[in-house]
C-alpha cells in the first residue's frame, strides 16, 4: 500500500519533515534569525558600550551584557508568527491540513522545528552578546574594583543567565505561535504579542502605580517574569525568582499554544 | 452574405474624469471606511487608550507616596511655589530704595560625603544658586516679592512673584568684576536697575505687584537649590539630594526711603532642615525637589560687607513626580493598535493585490501613498483627540481622589495650555505613528515586520530608557521617535528652575514640541523611503 494514502496519515516524523522544509526553504526565516542575531548582538554590545564604571559600578553586568534579548524577542516573534499566519494568508494552511489532518500534530511539528531553529540562533546571539560583553566591559571600568563585578563567563549564575535567555527566546516563539494560531492575522497577532511583552514593564515602571499592583503586574507580565532569569544580583529584590520567572512565561506559552491548537480543531481553516 | 462594416471601437460612455488628489483621497477613505474590522479597531483603540489612562490614574497610589502632597507654598496666582531662602532684612515703610555692590557669588555642595560606588551627575555649581536684594510682603513663604540677583551662569536677573524671570547684564560675578544691584519701590511698582560701576545704571525691568502693603521687608539674600544625585541603572533608579549653599558677599549698602528699623536682623524664611520627598525607586528611597533646602543660613557682617549664605530657592515649585504625564502612558495600549492598523492599510493591499488595481487607476504612485498616509493620519488624529479629551479631565479627577493634591499638581482645563497640550500632542503622537507605521508597511510589505519594526523602534527606547544610565537615557529619549511621547508631560516647566530630568520619572530632556519634531522627521523620512521605493519597484 502506498505511504501517502494511509488511512491514519503522516506520522510525527512526516510533519516535521514537511514543516523543516517549509520553515528552510523561505528566505524570510534565514533573514529573521540574521536579524535575531544582529539585533541581540549589537543592542547588548551597545548598551555595554554606553554603561560606564565610575558612574553606574553596581551594574549587573550579566543582565546589561544581555540587554539585546529585549530587541532580538521582537524578532523571533515576527518569524513565529509568519509560521503561521503567513499559510493562512497565501491559503497554504489548506493545503497543510489536507496532508496531515490530525490538526495538533500540524502545530505540534511547527512548535517544534520553530523551537529548533530560535534555540540555535538564540544560542548564538546570547554566546556572542556575552563575549561582546567580556571584552567591552572591562575597558568601561567593571574589572571587579570599586564594588563593580566583572564580567565571568564560566560564573554559575552567569550561564545560568545565558541558558535562561536562549530559552526566553524560544518561549516567546512559541507563545507567539500560539497566539498566531489562535488570531490568525499576523498583524493583529503581532501587535497583540508585542504590547503584552513591552507595555507590562512600562507600567510598571510609572512609580505611581499602588506597589501591590506593581509588583502583581511585574510578576504576571511574561517579559518582566521572564527576563528575571538574567539577573545574577540582588536576587531578594527580584519580584519573582530566576526559575519560577521563566515558568510564568512558559504558562503564557502553554496556554495560547492551547488556545491556538482549540481554535485550529475547532475553526475552519 | 454582406462583409461586416467596420466595427466601432468601445467607448465608455463616462465622462474622462480627472485625476484629481481629492478623489484619490475620497478612494483612500472608502477604502478605509467600508472594512468593518479596521473601523472597530480604531473606535476600540481610542477606547482601549482613554480606559487605560483613566484606570491608570484610578491605580495611581497618592495616599501612600509623600511626594503626592508635598509641604509647598502657594504663590500669589495660586500656584505652587518654593519659598525658602536666607534673608537678611528690616522694614521699609512706603516708597523707598536699597542698592548693593555685589562683590561675589560661589556655590558649594553641603554635603561632600559620598558614597564611593554610586552614580554622581552633580553639577558642582548650581546655574540658578542665587544672591541679590529683595522687597517682599513680609518673610511668610508664598508672599509677594521682586528681586534682583546675580547667577552663577545667567547673569543677573530680575525676577517677582515666582513666575517671572527677567535678564539683565550678563556674565558672573567676582571680585573684579562686581555688579551693582538696585530695587526701587514707587507704590505697587518695584522697578529693578543694575550696574557695572555704580554710577552708569540700566533698567532691568518692573514689577507690579498689586496690594503689597505699606510696610514691606527688603534687604539681601542667598539661596541655592539643591541638585539631584541620579543614581539610574540597570542596578537602581534614584534619586539623591545634594543641598548646595549659595554665598554672596555685599558691600556698599544704601538705603533711601523710611527704613524706621530695627537694623539688619537674618531670617531664614521657609522651613530648615529640608523636606523630603519620595522619588521613585527601591523602597525607603528619597529624594528631594530642587527646591528644598539642607542647613540653614547665616549672615556674618564685617564693616560694611555682608556675607550672605543660604540654600533653597525662590521659585516655582516643580513635582519631580509626573502622575498625569505617567498616567497617559495608557496610550501605549491604543498606540499599538494605531500602528497595527497603519501597518495594515498598505500591507493588506500587497497580501489581497488591491495594490495592481490602486496604482492601475492612480499611476502616480507618490501620491498614492500621499493620500493614504493623510486618510490614515486624519482618522487617528479624530479619534485620539475624541479619546484623550474624554480622558483627561476624568484621569485628573481620579488622579485628585487618589491624593494627589491640586496645590502640587494643578488641574489643566482641556482648552488651554497644558491640558490642550497633552490632548492634542495626544492625538498627534498617534497619527504620526499610524503614519510611520504605513511608510514601514509600504517598505517592507509585510505586516508582521512593518509593525514589529515601529513598535520597537517607538516603544522600546522607552523601557530602554528606564534601565540604561541617565545620559544614554536621555540621547535615546531624544533621537528616536519616542521622543514625542514629551508632549504628554503633565508638569509644567520653567527655565528658571533645573529640572532634574530623570527619564525614569517620565521626563523627556527635549522640550515637547521639539520632541515631537523629531518625531515628525521620523515620519517624514520613512515616508520619503516608502515613495521612493513604491516608485521603483513593481508592485
Amino acid at each position: 500500500m502506498n505511504r501517502a494514502l494511509r488511512a491514519e496519515g503522516a506520522s510525527l516524523r512526516e510533519a516535521l519533515h514537511a514543516e523543516w522544509t517549509k520553515l528552510r526553504t523561505v528566505p524570510s526565516t534565514g533573514w529573521l534569525l540574521l536579524t535575531v542575531i544582529a539585533l541581540t548582538v549589537g543592542a547588548s554590545a551597545l548598551a555595554a558600550e554606553v554603561v560606564k564604571c565610575p558612574a553606574s559600578c553596581g551594574e549587573d553586568t550579566t543582565k546589561l551584557s544581555l540587554t539585546g534579548i529585549l530587541l532580538g524577542q521582537a524578532a523571533v516573534a515576527v518569524l513565529a508568527v509568519l509560521v503561521i499566519s503567513s499559510e493562512y494568508s497565501s491559503g497554504m494552511i489548506r493545503i497543510t491540513l489536507t496532508a496531515l489532518p490530525r490538526r495538533s500534530t500540524a502545530l505540534a511539528a511547527k512548535a517544534i522545528v520553530l523551537t529548533g531553529v530560535v534555540l540555535a540562533a538564540g544560542a548564538m546571539a546570547t554566546a556572542w552578546s556575552l563575549v561582546a560583553g567580556r571584552y567591552i566591559l572591562p575597558g568601561n571600568g567593571f574589572t571587579g574594583k570599586l564594588g563593580s563585578e566583572a564580567l565571568s563567563l564560566g560564573a554559575g549564575p552567569t550561564l545560568r543567565a545565558a541558558a535562561g535567555s536562549v530559552l526566553y527566546l524560544a518561549l516567546i516563539a512559541l507563545f507567539s505561535l500560539g497566539l498566531a494560531t489562535a488570531l490568525r492575522d499576523s498583524g493583529a497577532s503581532i501587535a497583540v504579542m508585542l504590547g503584552l511583552l513591552y507595555i507590562v514593564p512600562l507600567l510598571t515602571d510609572l512609580g505611581t502605580l499602588d506597589p501591590r499592583w506593581e509588583h502583581r503586574l511585574q510578576e504576571w507580565g511574561p517579559m518582566t517574569a521572564g527576563l528575571a532569569i538574567q539577573a545574577t544580583r540582588n536576587l531578594k529584590t527580584l519580584p519573582i525568582g530566576p526559575w519560577p520567572g521563566l515558568g510564568v512565561l512558559a504558562a503564557w506559552a502553554a496556554a495560547a499554544l492551547l488556545a491556538g491548537a482549540l481554535v485550529l480543531r475547532l475553526r475552519d481553516a | 452574405m454582406t462583409a461586416t462594416g467596420t466595427t466601432t471601437p468601445y467607448r465608455s460612455g463616462l465622462q474622462p474624469g480627472r485625476d484629481s488628489f481629492a478623489q484619490l483621497l475620497h478612494a483612500e477613505w472608502t477604502k478605509f471606511r467600508t472594512v468593518r474590522g479596521w473601523v472597530v479597531a480604531i473606535i476600540a483603540a481610542a477606547a482601549l487608550a482613554a480606559l487605560a489612562t483613566v484606570a491608570l490614574a484610578a491605580a495611581a497610589d497618592g495616599t501612600h507616596n509623600p511626594g503626592a502632597h508635598p509641604t509647598v507654598a502657594i504663590g500669589p496666582g495660586g500656584e505652587a511655589v518654593t519659598d525658602n531662602f536666607y534673608l537678611v532684612h528690616q522694614p521699609l515703610t512706603g516708597n523707598g530704595s536699597i542698592t548693593v555692590r555685589l562683590t561675589g557669588l560661589t556655590d558649594t555642595e553641603q554635603q561632600p560625603g559620598r558614597q564611593p560606588n554610586r552614580t554622581i551627575n552633580v553639577p558642582t555649581v548650581q546655574p540658578w544658586a542665587k544672591a541679590g536684594i529683595i522687597i517682599k510682603d513680609g518673610t511668610r513663604p508664598g508672599s509677594a516679592y521682586a528681586a534682583i540677583m546675580a547667577t552663577p551662569s545667567h547673569g543677573v536677573r530680575l525676577q517677582y512673584n515666582y513666575t517671572h524671570d527677567a535678564a539683565g547684564v550678563p556674565g558672573a560675578v567676582s571680585a573684579a568684576s562686581p555688579r551693582w544691584l538696585r530695587l526701587t519701590r514707587s507704590g505697587d511698582t518695584i522697578t529693578g536697575y543694575d550696574s557695572a560701576d555704580g554710577t552708569h545704571w540700566t533698567k532691568v525691568g518692573a514689577a507690579t505687584l498689586t496690594g503689597l502693603p505699606e510696610t514691606t521687608q527688603a534687604g539681601l539674600f542667598a539661596a541655592s537649590p539643591a541638585a539631584l544625585m541620579s543614581i539610574q541603572g540597570f542596578a537602581s533608579n534614584n534619586g539623591a539630594p545634594v543641598s548646595t549653599q549659595a554665598t554672596g558677599a555685599f558691600d556698599h549698602v544704601s538705603l533711601r526711603g523710611d527704613w524706621p528699623g530695627p537694623a539688619w536682623r537674618g531670617d531664614q524664611v521657609g522651613s530648615a532642615g529640608g523636606t523630603k520627598s519620595h522619588c521613585n525607586g527601591p523602597p525607603g528611597s528619597t529624594c528631594i525637589s530642587p527646591g528644598d533646602q539642607g542647613e540653614p543660613g547665616a549672615v556674618t557682617k564685617s564693616g560694611g560687607t555682608f556675607t550672605v549664605a543660604g540654600s533653597g530657592d525662590i521659585a516655582p515649585y516643580v513635582p519631580i513626580t509626573d502622575p498625569l504625564g505617567l498616567t497617559f502612558k495608557g496610550t501605549l495600549v491604543g498606540l499599538i493598535a494605531v500602528i497595527a492598523l497603519g501597518g495594515l492599510f498598505i500591507t493588506a493591499e500587497y497580501r489581497r493585490g488591491l495594490i495592481r488595481t490602486t496604482l492601475t487607476a492612480s499611476p502616480r504612485r507618490g501620491r498614492v501613498l500621499v493620500a493614504k498616509a493623510i486618510v490614515i493620519g486624519a482618522v487617528t488624529f479624530t479619534a485620539g483627540l475624541i479619546g484623550a479629551a474624554v480622558a483627561l479631565p476624568t484621569a485628573e479627577q481620579k488622579l485628585r481622589s487618589g491624593g494627589w493634591v491640586a496645590s502640587a499638581y494643578p488641574v489643566w482645563s482641556l482648552f488651554s495650555g497644558h491640558g490642550l497640550q497633552i490632548v492634542v500632542g495626544t492625538a498627534g503622537l498617534l497619527a504620526a505613528a499610524a503614519v510611520l507605521a504605513l511608510a514601514a508597511g509600504a517598505v517592507l510589505r509585510r505586516s508582521a515586520g512593518a509593525i514589529a519594526a515601529v513598535v520597537v523602534l517607538i516603544i522600546l527606547p522607552l523601557i530602554l530608557a528606564t534601565v540604561l544610565p541617565m545620559a544614554p537615557a536621555q540621547w535615546l529619549l531624544r533621537l528616536t521617535p519616542a521622543a514625542g511621547f514629551g508632549l504628554q508631560q503633565g508638569t509644567a516647566q520653567y527655565a528658571q528652575v533645573t529640572h532634574a530630568c530623570l527619564p525614569y520619572n517620565g521626563c523627556y530632556p527635549l522640550a515637547p514640541w521639539n520632541g515631537f519634531a523629531v518625531m515628525c522627521a521620523w515620519v517624514v523620512a520613512g515616508l520619503g523611503v516608502a515613495i521612493y521605493l513604491l516608485r521603483r519597484r513593481d508592485a
